[in-house]
């Protein structure tokens, strides 16, 4: 997962949807920890779609 | 707490560059093409294998902190391209040093700019590229002046001028179309995707990349954008030869880097050098390399007091130190100095220096730049895990690497000088 930082706004809509690999920094913005193993997969999409400025992507490993 | 010369915020008003080895060598004769080509001989003409076989033997780095190999870029680029229009590979020449310690780019525009152009030229001809982009700093108008006037000079050797339809400026010689673009003031509107938006007629501000440049740069096409001294040794690299080229610098890493210092008795000023790879720092900084020397500018890492003597100037050992180069920008500290206050003070302007456009940079970076100053001022509330965990904070979370350079600023000042922040914390100032 990466986050478009200039288009991020700390809106936190991810890290309620994805908890366990996003937590909020002192201002808000987001966090991302670990890595994301198949059963979480279905979540991380979720949190990307969430965003309401479209700031967080699903990369694949490279 | 003391005043300290090394923070400049404003680009050097003089730049005096001395004689060096290969890419400062006839500085004397000034800087047209007629004496370059009087000098150097006309331009070399290679194919692509030849270009990479060159780099690689020359060992040409770019000037970032991770000092990427050249010929990796290249090759890249010359893999990811195609005919179709949106495939062709574009070619960037970045003399935006936005950073005000640095002037080494600067000297080239002014002192041997076709150095630069031939490199640029050379390569756009083995890709089989036609454009140029040239980006020069709105801070520094001598060297935009000093570009445009060398570009004139070639383009009137080909006895052709002709617009193009981008830049403010465009001629045509032979096949090569350059395009001028002006980047606004600021530290980070010379950094690369910064200067590829510019050119692409957005705002020259940092965006995020989702792949290189060498595979995804300017309008999505293969891009490759170097400072103006990596495209200087490229040219050195092919005009003299593996062998004359190894005649500088140790087998490692041949040939010379161009280096910024400040210049003590001005302090507008400031002063490049070209040293070989491998020459002592003894030789570099004089009496200066048994102060705290600041290297790889604001961006860098801290060597202690007499470090440097045991060292020579040479990436790969300055890296196992733990310390950086960079774009070449060395800073000793005057006697009256204080490390931390330095540190607050390039934070402090770092910070009022981000674009503001990513969260954590924008609100990391003043944080950082408020503790240090408490610290910087022995006020005793300061904690050094709340420095480090503001460190933490911004370190790899923007667009580019300005909070990631900051950080590792403030972390090599932490650990370098522990024993000064020690006695910040509990209230002093040695200095």
């Amino acid at each position: 997962m990466r986050v478009d930082w200039p288009v991020c706004a700390a809106r936190g809509l991810c890290s309620e949807l994805l908890p366990e690999r996003i937590r909020l920094d002192e201002w808000g913005f987001p966090i991302i920890e670990g890595e994301l193993g198949e059963e979480l997969v279905g979540h991380a999409q979720a949190a990307v779609s969430a965003c309401p400025h479209r700031a967080l992507r699903l990369i694949a490993r490279g | 707490m003391t005043t300290t010369l090394a923070v400049r915020t404003a680009p050097p008003v003089r730049v005096v560059a001395h004689p060096g080895p290969v890419l400062l060598a006839g500085i004397a004769d000034g800087p047209s093409l007629a004496a370059h080509r009087a000098r150097c001989g006309t331009m070399p003409v290679a194919d692509l294998v030849q270009v990479l076989a060159a780099a690689e033997a020359a060992a040409v780095t770019g000037r970032g902190g991770a000092g990427f190999p050249l010929a990796r870029k290249l090759r890249a680029v010359a893999e990811h391209a195609g005919r179709r229009p949106g495939r062709r590979p574009a070619l960037v020449v970045n003399l935006a040093e936005g950073e005000p310690a640095s002037a080494k780019d600067s000297a080239l525009a002014l002192l041997a700019p076709h150095q630069v152009l031939d490199g640029a030229d050379i390569v756009a001809r083995a890709l089989r590229v036609r454009e140029i982009h040239v980006v020069s700093p709105a801070e520094r108008p001598a060297v935009g002046a000093a570009v445009e006037a060398a570009v004139t000079e070639r383009v009137e050797a080909e006895d052709h001028v002709g617009l193009g339809n981008r830049g403010r400026w465009s001629g045509s010689g032979g096949p090569i179309r350059w395009h001028l673009h002006e980047a606004a003031p600021g530290f980070v509107s010379g950094q690369a995707r910064a200067v590829l938006e510019l050119i692409a007629g957005r705002p020259g501000l940092p965006v995020t990349a989702w792949a290189p440049e060498a595979i995804s740069g300017l309008d999505g096409r293969p891009t490759l954008l170097s400072n103006a001294e990596t495209w200087a040794q490229v040219a050195a690299a092919l005009r003299l030869g593996p062998i004359g080229y190894a005649a500088h610098g140790t087998s490692a890493e041949p040939g010379t880097t161009l280096l910024t210092l400040p210049q003590r008795e001005e302090p507008d000023g400031a002063v490049v050098v070209e040293a070989a790879y491998g020459s002592p720092w003894e030789q570099v900084l004089g009496d200066d390399v048994n102060r705290p020397v600041l290297l790889g500018g604001y961006h860098g890492t801290w060597a202690a007091p007499g470090a440097l003597r045991q060292l020579t100037v040479s990436r790969v050992e300055l890296r196992r130190h733990g310390l950086t180069l960079g774009a070449g920008v060395v800073l000793p500290l005057a006697a009256d100095e204080c490390p931390v206050t330095t540190t607050w003070r390039i934070t402090a302007y770092l910070a009022a220096a981000s674009a503001g456009r990513c969260g954590p940079c924008r609100n990391g970076l003043p944080a950082l730049a408020a503790e240090l100053g408490r610290l910087a001022d022995g006020d005793g509330s300061v904690s050094w895990t709340r420095i480090t965990a503001l460190a933490g904070l911004v370190d790899g979370r923007g667009a580019c690497a300005h909070p990631d350079g900051t950080a590792r600023l403030v972390r090599s000042m932490l650990t370098t000088f522990e024993d000064e922040v020690a006695v910040h914390l509990t209230g002093g100032c040695r200095a």
